[in-house]
């Protein structure tokens, strides 16, 4: 079998998995006890939050173990929302955002927030011309995606902030990173970013387990109240076998940088073997690109259905997705691939490949080959 | 004195002499219901009773989805010596109640030295005095408190309708089309509550059709199966068949075309499985393969009874029904039954037979026949 869905989760490193089975059978202690044990599990979450603040240029104290991408996008949106006093703000999004983030937003109208929409191009890029009529100096919240989970394209985030600045001064600017952390850099403090929302499975870590960081100065409301963990921003009994496994995660990732760069070139060495099929596409920035993440390839197929290009893949051995995971159940047509200029038709007609640390160059081989065979096949039965 | 479950049956009591065949059938199956929450079942006076259960909901719950059930009531069961008890008992039952209600009494012991009407009225009086934000009304009462002298005194108040019909394997066994739809596990409902035990037959068309089609396909018989017991579902392999027909056959023709291989198809599957007749959820008219001359065409390859209980049901009921049996949330997940590359842009509605059975000719059916029924999976579910 060979996994191409890694943007929907990825296989955790061993590593990874050794950590939370020891913390488990012997750490299992609650980190916010007094004795001893309980304090080195603490001091182990410690060294998470570190090697987490390393990668985002920011410092330990502003990082906030969460259950994982929703919910870090939740607590920044709602949280700010509501420390704001319905002075006639509005707070401003991509059209391409992860639900966790578009459906979140949509709840603070209910607060008296005006919600607008940042438009896109067609290489599925924040149009940041546009982007200088919608913000206005009243916008207190921009939000927009590190990297889009549907095209790979990574946003001009830094461009951004800095535009959005310049009209409302003190605006606050919320990225989901999801799907770009460690495998796109990202320095907060540089690139203009107040919160930054991360997930554990992603990386080949745990499920369940995320982050938000929060640089200095952000207040926020809670939206778990309880006994007053992670400086009362978010209550609840440590994750500490998860959140242990996310900081070995990011200490595998952090490691292995060249691995990003294979990534990269086997994404490349993809994409030259399926342009060589007839009616072919990439949808966002084509690879090797500076905006294109080095992971996702989104590929539309002329007459090819992508809900039957990944059925007839998995009978291939080769596990894709169509669209972006998340939105897959509803089986509707992917807006963010309609917002870019593709047709209703060409839309259905994609799939998503999503790549891991753990591919290898043969996979990308063989994978080609089989996607090649399929299409073939299946354009024979054309709908007349 | 103890809490039980008393169990009406319906049809059942209309049986001659074959009475106690169907009784039997209807207690096993009963037995089988309550297995789960370890009750005790017997037959004694026209009722079924059931006592010593884990958790009393879920017996019900269990009990009133065995087909043959007419209603289901918790009772109490206690000693009949003592008049004044039950009318004690009877206001304890009465006392979380409000509006008005009324006492029913049956006297099946006609040596108790009261009789229904005394009964009736002496309960009812003590009642009012003893719970008084109740009042009496005879003829449209909120509540009715049933007070039955048989070997013993049993008390209800509550009655969950169950779902009525003949016990299952009464009445032989029948195959079912089952899509994943939203019809066919309503028509499958239907006829296995006149006590026809089931099996089903699923066409996959896999890539067409993904992984999580089939797995919806398996959940709505595991639905049925909670009324009609374990049962086989066959999954046959069909996008070959579907490719031939679209490569081969005049367009209009390709819906029908499949209808016809599949029933020939489930019908060679039903016989394997001693299965009796076909079932399909078709309605007349609702789509072009289901006008009535279409349905004729279909009809035709098989020689096997083919039941079609939506037949002259609007949409709305059978969604109706489907909710009320617990298939509608499933069968309205968006995972495609049957893809869209081969549904014909413009299907024949008055498709003429011969024109039909010439346009099939350029088909190998029997060897796709033999290869689709070859590659069958058969799993077993409930």
């Amino acid at each position: 079998m060979i996994y191409l869905d890694n943007s929907a989760t990825t296989r955790p490193f061993d590593s990874v998995i050794d950590v939370m089975d020891k913390s488990m059978r012997e750490m299992y202690f609650n980190p916010s006890a007094a004795y001893k044990p309980a304090v080195d599990v603490d001091r182990g979450m410690r060294a998470c939050r570190k090697l987490i603040a390393a990668q985002l240029g920011a410092q330990e104290d502003e990082i906030f173990f969460t259950s994982g991408g929703t919910e870090s996008d939740n607590l920044a949106i709602l949280g700010y929302a509501e420390t704001l006093h319905g002075g006639g703000e509005n707070f401003v999004c991509s059209a391409i955002e992860h639900p966790a983030v578009s459906e979140t937003i949509r709840r603070v109208e209910r607060l008296g927030i005006e919600v607008r929409v940042l438009p896109i191009d067609r290489r599925g890029l924040v149009d940041l011309d546009a982007a200088r009529d919608v913000i206005d100096e009243n916008t207190a919240l921009v939000s927009c995606m590190q990297v889009s989970n549907e095209t790979g394209a990574i946003q001009p985030i830094e461009a951004l902030s800095a535009l959005a600045h310049g009209i409302s001064p003190r605006v606050r600017v919320h990225v989901d990173g999801v799907q770009g952390f460690m495998r796109v850099p990202m320095r907060m403090g540089k690139m203009g970013v107040d919160m930054y929302a991360l997930s554990g499975h992603k990386i080949h870590g745990p499920k369940g387990v995320g982050a938000l960081a929060v640089r200095r100065g952000v207040r926020l409301a809670p939206q778990m109240t309880g006994g007053g963990q992670e400086k009362n921003l978010r209550s609840g009994t440590y994750n500490a076998p998860a959140i242990l496994g996310l900081g070995q995660a990011v200490k595998e990732m952090a490691g292995r940088h060249e691995d990003v760069e294979r990534m990269r070139a086997m994404k490349a060495h993809l994409w030259a073997l399926l342009s060589a099929m007839d009616g072919v596409r990439v949808n966002g920035p084509m690879p090797g690109e500076a905006d294109a993440a080095p992971h996702i390839l989104s590929v539309s197929f002329d007459g090819v259905r992508g809900e039957v290009m990944r059925n007839a893949l998995e009978g291939a051995g080769v596990l894709v997705s169509t669209g972006s995971a998340c939105a897959s159940h509803k089986q509707k047509v992917s807006q963010t691939l309609r917002s870019m200029g593709l047709t209703g038709e060409q839309a259905d007609g994609t799939i998503r490949i999503s790549l891991g640390l753990m591919n290898t160059m043969d996979e990308m081989d063989e994978a080609a080959v089989q996607t090649a065979k399929m299409a073939a096949l299946l354009a024979k039965y054309r709908r007349r | 004195m103890r809490e039980i479950l008393l169990v009406r049956y319906g049809e059942v009591f209309l049986k001659g002499q074959n009475r106690p065949f169907f009784l039997r059938k209807l207690v096993d199956h009963v037995k089988a219901a309550v297995q789960e929450v370890h009750g005790h079942v017997w037959l004694s006076d026209g009722r079924i009773y059931v006592s010593d259960y884990t958790d009393q909901d879920e017996a019900i719950r269990r009990v009133s989805r065995v087909f043959g059930v007419h209603s289901v009531s918790p009772a109490i069961e206690m000693e009949k010596d003592s008049f004044e008890a039950i009318c004690e008992q009877a206001a304890k039952m009465m006392e979380k109640k409000t509006g008005t209600f009324k006492v029913l009494a049956k006297r099946s012991d006609k040596r108790y030295p009261m009789d229904s009407p005394t009964i009736m009225r002496e309960a009812g009086g003590y009642i009012l005095d003893h719970v008084p934000h109740l009042t009496v009304d005879v003829n449209n009462p909120d509540h009715e408190i049933t007070i039955e002298i048989r070997k013993l005194a049993y008390l209800s108040v509550d009655r969950t309708m169950a779902v009525s019909g003949m016990p299952m394997g009464t009445n032989g066994k029948a195959c079912l089309l089952l899509s994943g739809g939203i019809d066919s596990p309503v028509a499958g409902f239907m006829i296995a509550k006149r006590g026809v035990e089931l099996c089903c037959v699923h066409y996959h068309s896999f890539p067409y059709t993904s992984e999580r089609a089939k797995e919806k396909v398996l959940e709505l018989a595991r639905i049925l199966s909670e009324y009609c017991g374990r049962m086989r579902v066959y999954i046959v392999p069909f996008t070959e068949i579907q490719m031939q027909i679209h490569e081969k056959c005049p367009e209009n023709f390709t819906t029908l075309i499949m209808r016809r291989y599949m029933m020939r198809i489930a019908e060679i599957l039903a016989r394997k499985d001693g299965a009796q007749a076909l079932i399909t959820g078709e309605s007349i008219g609702q789509v072009a393969s289901q006008t009535m001359e279409a349905l004729g065409c279909t009809d035709e390859v098989v020689n096997m009874p083919v039941f079609r209980p939506c037949v002259g049901m609007d949409k709305s009921e059978i969604i109706e029904r489907a909710e009320k049996i617990g298939t509608m949330e499933t069968s309205s997940l968006p995972y495609e039954d049957c893809c869209t590359v081969f549904t014909p842009k413009h299907p024949a509605t008055h498709p003429r037979k011969e024109l039909v059975c010439r346009a099939e000719e350029k088909l190998d059916s029997q060897a796709l026949i033999d290869a689709a029924i070859e590659g069958t999976e058969i799993v077993e579910v409930g």
